[in-house]
């Protein structure tokens, strides 16, 4: 559950919305094919988090985001330059004991080769931000990720340890009332990471594990919906948790709240808004937009016997968009502690926050419909 | 401390009773030297600041959106956009942005607007541009979406027709950028647009113009080398900006050429301080003689006479600037034409005093009159007391041991001849200026004898129509030889100057009428409709020329494409020819190389190429080279097979045959046509049915003959700064004849005075001074058709061949030269007019009296 939904869907209506396929139950997935692009679908993105360390002291979350959005379907392209998809991205790296947040954006089209998500090259990429995948070791597939700006770069090798996950129940992740109100939602919940981080032209090897979500959709969110809150969880018991809450115009997590339970053998285990909530906690203001995110939560799955309180590694991590036209959100490495099964567990994460800084339905309700 | 204020004092006064009184006292005199010398500041100041402002930055057009990126990219033909694609996934961090440039012309008035295609949606260094509205996206899928610069006026929701190439083309204005600057850069008038949609407009698919580049700031890693190494060969890195500087690098020589006229006629000016500082002297003689005894040094003299000739030339220099600036206005215009026409597509920019420009006025104002003051200020100096005193000379003596300087003045002739050997310095032919003003100094030198011997032999001439009036001016001019000397000296180099430049531009028109006579065989040309630039030409589609050669009265197309290159560090053109109708067809003429038959083989045959003249002296690429032009995936190595004769331009030609080059350059479209009719083909008809069967494509089909007479117009328009100048010389000049007279008249007025009490009447005096106008015009007229032929052989053999690089046949524009030199001598008639009314107005018995 992602918030460039909103960029997505403001995008394609203002650019005029086409005739795409929704998300519907059944959906027969297949890897690696799913792992790349769905043109048949008006939204599409690969999002990757994760928590590192330099094997020191030296602690860094990362975020590294491809968005694609369809604009026209069926007109054939006359010119590379023809706006058929645009491609967004967002590059974020969190150097938890300085106390930075870098972040970075990036908007293109195809053109010639400047961004896409090709199963033939086995890549998705946005200029110089790319993942490249690599089936050839029969060990498991790789991915290798690679962003930089001017001050920040990383060049990182990712190993799942876990099969695919795919979200929801019946092959779509449900996110409202209605027929194809769903999105397929797919993810990695334990990759371990293993590159370089460079800040300022000072560079550390690092170890750690990363998530990696992939979803896609025409037209899924609701008209009451207002933001929602995310967070992946990779506890040290070898188990992952994926949790989102849809947050209504009370500011309530509504009925299409949902999540998974992955177990330490790769078994997911769909849970629904009424099995786990999420109760706000401490909140930051943010200085740059003045938007207040509740960045710590306290969650609780009974039928798991688990609890767990969730606390930011640093409060600033938002998001400020660069450009009007994406939202501002808070997105950032988080860690976990609490008790599965009166057993202390501890854990990291990430949490993502939308719809603080202005509610984001209004767009949604204007251009959803 | 009291003593030196006491002498400061002392000073103060001399200089007042000595010089400031005197000035005061001949205001006519000393206006018209002011205005001299204050004409010649304006007129190196107009073309100082005329240069600055049309083409000062020579930065192209299509620069505007350069931003601050450190290099950017070019490919002869077109960057073929995958290497955008793959720059921009270079693992570096490093900021690409693309440009796809080109012009539209508004139909009607034949104006032309850059189109600049970026890419909208992604472009980082367009990034925070309060030009474009980011999130304004829906427009990117509108096919004719534009934004335009405010000073385009116009307003959103407006469409706009432009021709590009050859084709029409509605545009619809979605917005107005906020700014009128990209960072720095006047936007002037200009079309921003989706790449999508330039490519299409400007018919560039799959092709960029540029690609800049942006490095990081900070850290020393060669950026450069590392991205030639990523580069394939037929991509160039270059520094941003290159081609400004490039266009500055060409134009130099075409400024510097402009300037040195310029200075011509600040040394006319010079003459004329020169002479009313002489006169100065002589006349205040008695005075100088009074001041010594009283125990004035022959310092304070002489400081007292250069205070003069520094008075003089700071009042010129401040009346110089403002007057500058209005001619600047004027000749911002004619220069601009010129650079447009030959160099570069740049939109003028203001014209501005800088500091620079007070500098230069005070330098050239005062530093020429300092200069010219220092012999008669010297002389003053040498004044003794008792010789003052006694009143003996009442003129000064021309110091002219006439054997002695006619050596001098054979010696620089001789010197200006061996300096027309000298080659060029950075391509500025310094050698030839020096020898132009050798040959300057000597005619100023040969000038007391010139007019001794000139008045001898106008003097029966002037007898005729003048009778005894005609005589005794005659008479007069030679007792004052000296003076009379320095005023044909002035004129004359005026005159010489127009002479010279006159020969020098009719002989270039000549050749190049001569040259297109031999050229230009074809019987139509068809060219887009879309305007022509420098650096940019329109093209039209191939299919054009196909239906040109269905038409019946068709024998043969000659297809050429004009590319744009950089040779050698300077823009230069490669142009594709159909080498098998243009050797056959069109009369080109070499001037290396073996036979054209041969020449002609050969370039069909493989890789080789002709060369033009200019681009051959510019580069010293001559017939049998072999030169390597960045085409393929490797540079393409090509013979040069002929260096040929060509006035087109100066950015020199390549040309190579088309179907060979298409290999390397696979854009078909074309630049022009030659269009060869069957014998007997009426050409008239022919072009009826081809502009019919053209119906619908925007081309423009010229006959021969129009093409040609267009030619010229725009010769002649590349001249008109260069007219100018030098009507600004003879202005000058004549003016400082009208002061010469009024001294003349002032000085003699006791002879004149002598003359009426013994019965001549006003008419008499009048036509005195008439004749004696007419006399100097005549004698200064002679000598400067005289030295203007031997400058303008300077001009032609050295200044213009170092210069622009191409051979100009010599030829006497007789016609211009009589009206030239006719406009001349009645303007020195017409400068006779006032002092001959003053003259004749003197009291006799009060001038007698004052005596």
């Amino acid at each position: 559950m992602k918030h460039w939904w909103i960029v997505a869907a403001t995008l394609a209506a203002a650019l005029g919305l086409y005739a795409f396929e929704p998300a519907l139950p059944g959906y027969e997935f297949e890897f690696p094919r799913d792992h790349f692009e769905h043109p048949e679908f008006e939204i599409e993105w690969w999002y990757y988090t994760g928590n590192l360390h330099d094997g020191g002291s030296r602690r860094f979350g990362f975020e590294l985001t491809f968005f694609r959005v369809s604009v026209e379907r069926d007109n054939p392209p006359e010119s590379a330059w023809d706006v058929g998809q645009v491609y967004l991205a967002h590059f974020a790296v969190t150097d938890i004991d300085s106390e930075r947040f870098y972040r970075a954006e990036r908007v293109n089209r195809s053109g010639p080769g400047l961004a896409g998500a090709s199963r033939l090259k086995r890549r998705i990429w946005n200029g110089n931000w790319s993942v490249d995948w690599d089936f050839s070791d029969v060990a498991g597939s790789m991915q290798r990720l690679r962003a930089l700006t001017e001050e920040v770069s990383i060049d990182l090798s990712l190993r799942s340890a876990k099969p695919p996950v795919v979200h929801g129940v019946d092959g779509i992740s449900r996110k409202a009332a209605g027929k194809g109100k769903a999105s397929h939602y797919i993810s990695l919940t334990r990759l371990h990471a293993e590159g370089t981080v460079a800040i300022g032209g000072a560079a550390f090897a690092v170890t750690g594990s990363a998530w990696m979500d992939h979803e896609f959709s025409t037209d899924s969110m609701g008209p009451d919906q207002v933001g929602w809150d995310w967070m992946s969880v990779q506890l040290d018991d070898g188990t992952e948790l994926m949790l989102y809450g849809m947050r209504d115009r009370d500011g309530r997590h509504g009925e299409f709240s949902s999540g998974t339970f992955v177990d330490a053998d790769g078994r997911p285990r769909h849970l629904d808004a009424a099995e786990f909530s999420l109760v706000p906690g401490r909140t930051w203001r943010s200085r740059e937009t003045g938007a207040v995110y509740p960045v710590s939560w306290s969650v609780e799955i009974p039928g798991l016997g688990l609890s767990l309180a969730c606390e930011p590694l640093m409060d600033g991590q938002e998001v400020v968009s660069e450009r009007g036209s994406t939202p501002t959100y808070w997105e950032g490495a988080v860690r976990y502690s609490g008790e599965r099964r009166d057993a202390r567990v501890a854990g990291v994460g990430y949490l993502e926050m939308t719809g603080y800084e202005q509610p984001v339905w209004l767009g949604l309700r204007s251009n959803g419909e | 401390m009291t003593r030196r204020s006491a002498r400061a004092k002392n000073l103060a006064s001399l200089l007042h009773r000595l010089i400031g009184q005197p000035l005061f006292r001949d205001r006519a005199r000393t206006s018209v030297t002011i205005l001299a010398v204050a004409l010649g500041v304006a007129t190196v100041v107009a073309i100082d600041l005329a240069g600055e402002a049309s083409a000062g930055s020579f930065r192209s057009s299509m620069e505007t959106l350069q931003g601050s990126a450190s290099y950017e990219i070019h490919q002869v033909g077109g960057i073929p956009e995958e290497l955008y694609g793959e720059l921009a996934r270079l693992p570096e961090p490093l900021t690409f942005s693309a440009r796809v440039e080109g012009y539209g012309t508004v139909p009607g008035t034949r104006e032309r607007v850059p189109v600049f295609g970026v890419d909208l949606l992604g472009d980082p260094m367009l990034r925070g541009w309060g030009g474009i509205d980011a999130a304004d996206l829906s427009t990117l899928t509108d096919s004719r979406a534009v934004w335009v610069s405010p000073a385009l006026e116009a307003a959103p929701g407006d469409r706009i027709d432009l021709i590009f190439n050859d084709h029409a083309e509605t545009v619809d204005v979605q917005g107005v950028l906020q700014d009128t600057q990209f960072q720095g850069v006047s936007l002037g008038r200009m079309v921003l647009a989706d790449i999508a949609l330039a490519q299409r407009l400007l018919d560039r698919m799959g092709r960029l113009d540029r690609i800049y580049v942006q490095v990081p700031e900070g850290g020393d890693k060669d950026w450069a080398e590392s991205l030639r190494r990523r580069l394939p060969p037929s991509a160039t890195l270059a520094e941003a900006g290159i081609q400004s500087r490039q266009n500055r690098k060409m134009l130099s020589a075409f400024r510097w050429n402009v300037r040195v006229l310029s200075y011509i006629a600040l040394l006319v000016g010079a003459f004329l301080v020169y002479n009313a500082v002489a006169v100065s002297v002589v006349r205040r003689r008695p005075q100088i003689g009074i001041v010594r005894a009283l125990g004035a040094s022959q310092r304070m003299v002489r400081w007292g006479f250069l205070f003069e000739g520094g008075l003089l030339g700071v009042c010129g220099a401040a009346l110089g600037l403002p007057l500058g600036q209005l001619f600047a206005f004027a000749a911002v215009e004619a220069m601009g034409q010129t650079v447009e026409s030959l160099y570069v597509s740049s939109a003028p920019g203001s014209v501005e005093i800088r500091p620079w420009t007070v500098a230069l006025s005070v330098i050239t104002g005062v530093g020429v009159a300092l200069a010219s003051a220092w012999r008669p200020a010297h002389e003053a100096a040498a004044v003794r007391p008792t010789e003052a005193m006694a009143r003996a000379r009442r003129d000064y003596v021309a110091r002219t041991s006439s054997r002695k300087w006619a050596g001098v003045a054979l010696g620089l002739a001789a010197l200006a001849v061996a300096l027309c050997a000298v080659p060029a310095w950075e391509r500025i032919p310094v050698a030839g200026y020096a020898a132009a003003l050798a040959l300057i100094a000597a005619a100023a030198l040969l000038a007391p004898q010139a007019s001794a011997t000139g008045l001898r032999t106008v003097e029966r001439l002037f007898a005729l129509p003048f009778g005894v009036a005609g005589t005794l001016g005659a008479r007069g001019l030679t007792a004052s030889l000296a003076r009379t000397a320095v005023i044909v000296a002035a004129l004359c180099t005026a005159t010489a100057m127009m002479v010279s430049v006159g020969v020098m531009v009719g002989s270039f028109r000549e050749t190049v009428s001569l040259w297109m006579d031999r050229q230009l065989q074809a019987d139509l040309y068809i060219r887009p409709e879309g305007l022509a630039t420098p650096d940019q030409s329109p093209t039209m589609a191939e299919g054009i020329a196909l239906r040109v050669e269905q038409s019946p009265h068709v024998a043969a197309v000659d297809r050429f494409r004009v590319h744009p290159i950089e040779y050698g560090g300077l823009p230069a053109r490669l142009g594709l020819g159909d080498v098998r109708v243009h050797g056959r067809r069109a009369g080109i003429r070499f001037l290396e190389g073996p036979r054209p038959e041969t020449i002609w083989d050969r370039l069909t045959s493989g890789d080789s190429v002709i060369v033009s003249e200019p681009f051959s002296n510019k580069h010293d690429v001559h017939a049998g080279d072999t030169i390597a032009l960045p085409l393929g995936p490797d540079d393409v190595r090509f013979r040069v097979e002929g260096v040929y004769y060509d006035y087109s331009g100066e950015q020199g030609y390549l040309i190579g045959d088309r179907s060979n080059l298409l290999r390397y350059l696979p854009d078909r479209r074309l630049s022009s046509l030659s269009v060869y009719l069957r014998e007997g083909a009426d050409a008239e008809v022919a072009r009826a049915t081809i502009m019919g069967a053209l119906a619908g494509s925007h081309v423009q089909v010229a006959r021969n003959r129009e093409l040609r007479e267009r030619a010229l117009v725009v010769f002649d328009r590349t001249f008109a700064i260069t007219y100018a100048l030098e009507a600004i010389a003879v202005i000058v000049a004549i003016l400082g004849m009208a002061g010469a007279l009024i001294i003349l008249v002032i000085d003699r007025r006791a002879d004149l005075g002598v003359l009426r009490v013994l019965g001549a009447s006003q008419r008499q005096v009048r036509r005195l001074v008439l004749a004696q106008a007419g006399m100097l015009g005549l004698i200064s007229t002679a000598t400067g058709c005289l030295l203007g032929g031997g400058l303008s052989l300077i001009l032609i053999k050295v200044i213009n061949k170092q210069s622009f690089g191409w051979t100009i046949q010599f030829h006497w524009p007789i016609a211009f030269l009589l009206a030239a030199l006719a406009a001349i001598w009645t303007a020195s008639f017409v400068a006779g007019v006032y002092p001959a009314r003053m003259a004749a107005a003197l009291d006799p018995v009060g001038v007698l009296h004052e005596e």
